[in-house]
């Protein structure tokens, strides 16, 4: 599903965001990136949905080599991709029914599959009854099970999370997780970058450390260490 | 389709709402600059209408009795031929009463009196003359000369009553083409500056929507329709200005004496009409090209 070949990526002249990093993750895996803050890990998610493009390598995304895909071609890509973040980046002015819907909506979604699929999305994350309120009237832990309906409503294949446990306390973030599992189970392919040794730790699935950049471990049902 | 489009509306709405002030300034710009693009339009068809007679180096017109005999007109056609050191034979040219008279509504324009006076049947024709010479004494004594043959109603010189006005012509011509350059310049920085807001203000949902695959253009569009829509509500009231302007400006002149030059400044509803409609063209275009400069370079997220 998402393959690294031989990838680098410089910020500035000097120094290596990532350093000749390559790992094939297969379709319905759950990967842990790891590593100390600055390590690559949010590099990695990012050159995974093309927010960025590496100076070597390529990476291949459901068989194509998105590097050489047109820029035209690159919000199909991200279609078919959901993105969780650690500060949620819900829009404060809409209500999370229209958060969700947002995502829908301007990917040309019509009306009826919106009306279907957010109300079905907003159960399964445990939000029905809280469509009307407003990301400030939410606790952090609800406002991440908004930012997981919004990145899942579209169904998609992969599911790239930066952090989602980052910013909340332990049992908000256990939440989140059986959330986030129960979405692999649907065969959606989960990669998390993380540096919360208890979340990696309770799951045991493949982790992937990193470190300045360089990738230093790659094993299946990992610890954090 | 309709979904979209109704989603680029409402974006930009709500966008120009937020902007309240910055898109009222954008929209005023436009509109003086605008107003000045028109009004130099019209000033120059006024500046026309004058010189109408004189187009194409005329230097010299010799009205003919409008009773005149057949062979006083060959006469007259005659003599100028023969002075092709003096006078550019080929380029003597007759009006007819007719064409004499279709020459005389634009002169008149303003000063419906003195072509109400007017008629095809009572109307002197013409020879307009291009003289070859530099010297203009040489000229003048030629005029003299034609003014002494049977049938010849008068000689009017370019040099007495042209060259004022052209001199005159060229230098406001110059002055407010060269200020509403500089006015519409100003409005599409504006307008451009106004959408860089708008940008700005929603970057957090312009970022949300490029994770979820909007495309670039779903992005852009409600941008480049809201800078549109300033520069045409902005050329909408130019339009308007512009109307009131012309509207006093004939009621004025109307005051004047009939018979003097001024009454010639008027420019007609139609021609008006359609200096409206290339305000709104250039009002459009210049807001749509400033918001899509604009949107294409801010959007890169």
């Amino acid at each position: 599903m998402i393959r690294l070949e031989n990838v680098s990526k410089m910020y500035g002249s000097e120094i290596p965001a990532v350093r000749d990093a390559s790992f094939d993750i297969a379709k319905g895996d759950f990967v842990f990136l790891v590593g100390p803050s600055g390590s690559g890990k949010s590099t990695l998610l990012r050159l995974i949905n093309r927010q960025e493009r590496p100076e070597r390598g390529n990476v291949w995304v459901a068989g194509r080599n998105i590097n050489e895909m047109a820029s035209s071609q690159v919000p199909y890509l991200r279609r078919t991709m959901g993105n969780v973040f650690q500060d949620y980046k819900l829009l404060p002015n809409k209500t999370v029914f229209e958060n969700v819907a947002f995502a829908l909506e301007v990917i040309g979604k019509p009306k009826h599959v919106i009306g279907h699929q957010v109300p079905q999305v907003l159960e399964l994350v445990g939000l029905s009854g809280k469509e009307d309120r407003f990301p400030h009237q939410l606790s952090g832990g609800e406002q991440q099970r908004v930012s997981v309906a919004r990145a899942f409503v579209n169904r998609p294949l992969i599911l790239l999370a930066d952090e989602p446990t980052g910013n909340l306390d332990p049992a908000t973030g256990e939440g989140i997780m059986q959330l986030l599992e129960a979405i692999n189970r649907t065969g959606t392919t989960v990669v998390m970058a993380t540096h919360d040794h208890r979340v990696v730790n309770a799951m045991r699935r493949r982790v992937i450390q990193l470190d300045r950049g360089v990738i230093v471990r790659d094993q299946e049902r990992g610890v954090y260490e | 389709m309709i979904q979209r489009l109704s989603y680029a509306i409402r974006e930009t709405i709500a966008s120009f709402r937020r902007n309240v002030t910055l898109s009222v300034a954008a929209v005023i710009t436009s509109a003086v600059s605008l107003l000045l693009v028109g009004t130099t339009f019209l000033i120059q068809r006024a500046f026309d209408n004058l010189l109408v007679q004189w187009r194409g180096d005329v230097g010299m017109i010799v009205f003919v009795r409008p009773d005149v005999a057949p062979d006083a007109l060959t006469l007259i056609e005659q003599n100028l031929k023969s002075q092709p050191n003096v006078i550019d034979v080929d380029k003597v040219e007759y009006l007819d009463k007719t064409a004499s008279y279709e020459e005389a509504k634009r002169v008149f324009a303003g000063d419906p009196t003195t072509l109400s006076l007017l008629s095809v049947e009572t109307i002197p024709s013409q020879f307009k003359v291009v003289p070859k010479t530099t010297d203009p004494e040489l000229v003048r004594s030629l005029a003299d000369q034609y003014r002494t043959l049977p049938g010849v109603a008068g000689v009017s010189l370019a040099e007495d009553e042209f060259d004022v006005i052209s001199t005159l012509s060229g230098f406001v011509r110059t002055v407010t083409i060269g200020m509403s350059l500089v006015l519409l310049a100003v409005a599409v920085i504006l307008i451009w500056n106004t959408i860089r807001t708008a940008i700005f203000a929603r970057r957090r949902e312009i970022e949300v929507m490029k994770l979820v695959g909007a495309t670039d253009w779903f992005i852009r569009v409600p941008f480049i329709l809201e800078g549109l829509i300033q520069g045409l509500v902005g050329a909408v009231v130019s339009c308007g200005g512009l109307w009131a302007l012309n509207s006093a400006w004939t009621s004025g002149v109307a005051g004047f004496k009939p018979g003097t030059g001024v009454s010639s400044l008027v420019v007609p509803g139609s021609y008006v009409n359609g200096v409206m409609i290339v305000l709104l063209i250039i009002g459009a275009v210049a807001g749509g090209v400033g918001s899509g400069v604009a949107s294409s370079k801010f959007l890169d997220v």
